[in-house]
């Protein structure tokens, strides 16, 4: 399990970013008095750094350059600065990467990721694969895989995606908005094409022979029903 | 000259008006050679041409600074002259001088004071602005959809209030580098991606890939978001689509930012990057500060990109950046 050390002086950031970190797998280390931070950090001997650059005391390039002269391990900044400059003084200072607040738990958590990977080899998420089943209908959206009883079908990327949205937040409506702001990756996709994949992954489901699953919500989005087997409570994991 | 001639009048009528009482004397006294009166006259004339000359001489420089405005503080500063109005002028000049500038310092530093004020305030604000937003990611339902929707208007104005200030010190904070049009759009566009969403407005990208152009990727990408927000705004409701299209126009890379949505009224169009100007759609949409397209104009003056805007009210707006140089792709 790795190992990440929050240096960051706002108790609620910490707070949330050690619970999505623990949500993951990962040991979130948070470190309290920010005068002794090189101490704390030699201490726990982290395999990641996540580093504010306002703190009290001294600012957050100064521990990175103590840090720096004791370890190699990932140092990535969390700043709510986004002038170039302070980006550049954050590389020239050793860090490995640099967060801009507001940010999102999924670019924290991808970046963690890529560091880990690039620093020590392993592989992206410390949990073994990631499964989201509900009532038996099983989705793994690292393999692009949906199983209920058995049967499997394939999915493609952006399937994947809607159905793990569908399926996480199920019995709950999920608007089209959301679903829309999911697919819109590179790509921009319009009404029309979510339409698209709502009938694929309707058809899909069909394969399975599970009907009516996928329900329109009229002007509020769409809603994963259980409308097979008696086991209706959802099951995340 | 002629502020000289101007000043020397009452001198030059006082001066005819005792020629011709002396003459007066000489004639009423019975007393009338007219070579010695002639002396008398063309030494009178003589004495005060003379003083007039050197009058206009020494005190050029004066009449001169005083008929011609100036450009610069520092022409001011240049000296006068030896002549003792001229030191006095040149004195008086200096102390004004340094009382303003003791002035102008004060309200630069206080100006720069206010400056760092405020760009650590808005640092101060995207802390807690972070934290609801993580509060938020897990939650799924209209009402924190529309907290969200919040969220980005209230980052939004941070942004341009942040820029705002930076804009002063703009010589220290941009770096020139090849900048990928058609990734830093694609970019931006992800970024508002819920604006435009929630508009239903989508966006249609006409960028290849190869267009690089010299600018600052920071600044380039805020000029972007501002006018991402304008097109969505005024294209919602009316038009579903914003094209962003790249070109290339004789030696320069034009980008063009199009909407087809309510368009700008024609008596607006002159002003529309002034600062602080919200026209007539800045009445109907609320959230107009006036200060997107003057900070557009402000920030690609600086990077050295032209802006050009045409709009039609009814048909749509477009807004052209033109970037001077083009960077050869590296091979």
């Amino acid at each position: 399990m790795s190992t990440i050390m929050i240096v960051e002086d706002d108790p609620k950031i910490v707070q949330l970013l050690k619970a999505q970190l623990e949500k993951y797998g990962y040991d979130a280390a948070e470190v309290t008095q920010f005068d002794r931070v090189l101490e704390d950090f030699t201490e726990r001997n982290p395999d990641l750094v996540l580093l504010d650059v306002n703190l009290p005391k001294y600012d957050g390039f100064y521990w990175c350059r103590q840090i720096r002269s004791v370890s190699t391990c990932p140092i990535l900044f969390i700043s709510a600065r986004d002038s170039k400059m302070d980006q550049v003084m954050a590389l020239e200072n050793g860090a490995d990467d640099y967060i801009t607040k507001p940010f999102d738990y999924d670019v924290v958590l991808a970046k963690i990721g890529s560091q880990l990977r690039r620093a020590y080899g392993m592989y992206a998420s410390p949990n073994k694969e990631r499964k989201i089943e509900v009532a038996g209908l099983a989705l793994y959206p690292e393999r692009l895989e949906l199983g209920y009883q058995e049967q499997k079908v394939e999915l493609s990327k952006k399937e994947a995606l809607l159905l793990e949205l569908l399926l996480s937040q199920s019995p709950r409506v999920v608007s089209r908005e959301r679903l829309l702001e999911k697919l819109w990756d590179e790509q921009f996709v319009d009404e029309n094409t979510l339409n698209v994949y709502i009938t694929r992954m309707r058809a899909k489901l069909k394969e399975l022979n599970l009907d009516g699953v996928i329900e329109t919500v009229r002007g509020a989005g769409y809603r994963l029903k259980v409308t097979w087997g008696d086991d209706d409570a959802p099951l995340h994991s | 000259m002629r502020l000289f001639i101007r000043d020397q009048l009452w001198f030059l009528l006082l001066f005819v008006f005792q020629l011709t009482l002396l003459l007066l004397i000489f004639w009423l006294d019975g007393y009338w050679n007219p070579w010695v009166v002639a002396y008398a006259g063309f030494l009178c004339l003589f004495f005060a041409a003379v003083y007039l000359l050197i009058r206009y001489l020494t005190h050029r420089l004066i009449y001169q600074r005083l008929s011609t405005p100036v450009d610069a503080l520092e022409e001011v500063m240049q000296p006068l002259g030896n002549a003792p109005l001229a030191r006095a002028l040149d004195e008086s000049y200096q102390r004004h001088y340094r009382l303003y500038s003791e002035q102008l310092h004060r309200y630069e530093q206080k100006q720069r004071e206010h400056n760092t004020f405020i760009q650590q305030w808005v640092h101060q604000m995207k802390t807690p602005l972070s934290v609801i937003q993580l509060l938020l990611q897990d939650q799924d339902d209209s009402q924190s959809d529309s907290v969200r929707e919040e969220l980005d208007r209230l980052k939004r104005g941070l942004e341009t209030v942040l820029y705002l200030s930076r804009l002063d010190r703009f010589d220290r904070d941009f770096v020139i580098e090849p900048v990928s049009l058609r990734s830093l759009v694609q970019q931006v566009l992800s970024e508002n991606k819920r604006l435009f969403i929630r508009n239903e407005v989508y966006p249609e990208l006409r960028v290849d890939a190869q267009w690089l152009v010299a600018s600052d990727e920071k600044w380039l990408s805020f000029v972007l978001n501002q006018l991402i927000t304008n097109a969505v705004r005024y294209s919602a409701g009316k038009s579903r689509k914003v094209s962003f299209v790249a070109y290339r126009r004789g030696t320069s890379v034009a980008l063009e930012v199009i909407d087809y949505g309510i368009g700008i009224p024609k008596q607006d169009l002159q002003r529309v990057f002034q600062p602080y100007f919200t026209g007539e759609n800045g009445r109907k949409y609320t959230e107009s500060t006036g200060m997107g397209l003057y900070l557009v104009r402000e920030i690609c003056s600086r990077l050295d990109h032209a802006v050009e805007l045409e709009s039609e009210p009814g048909k749509g707006t477009i807004v052209r950046i033109l970037f001077t140089t083009e960077i050869p792709t590296l091979q």
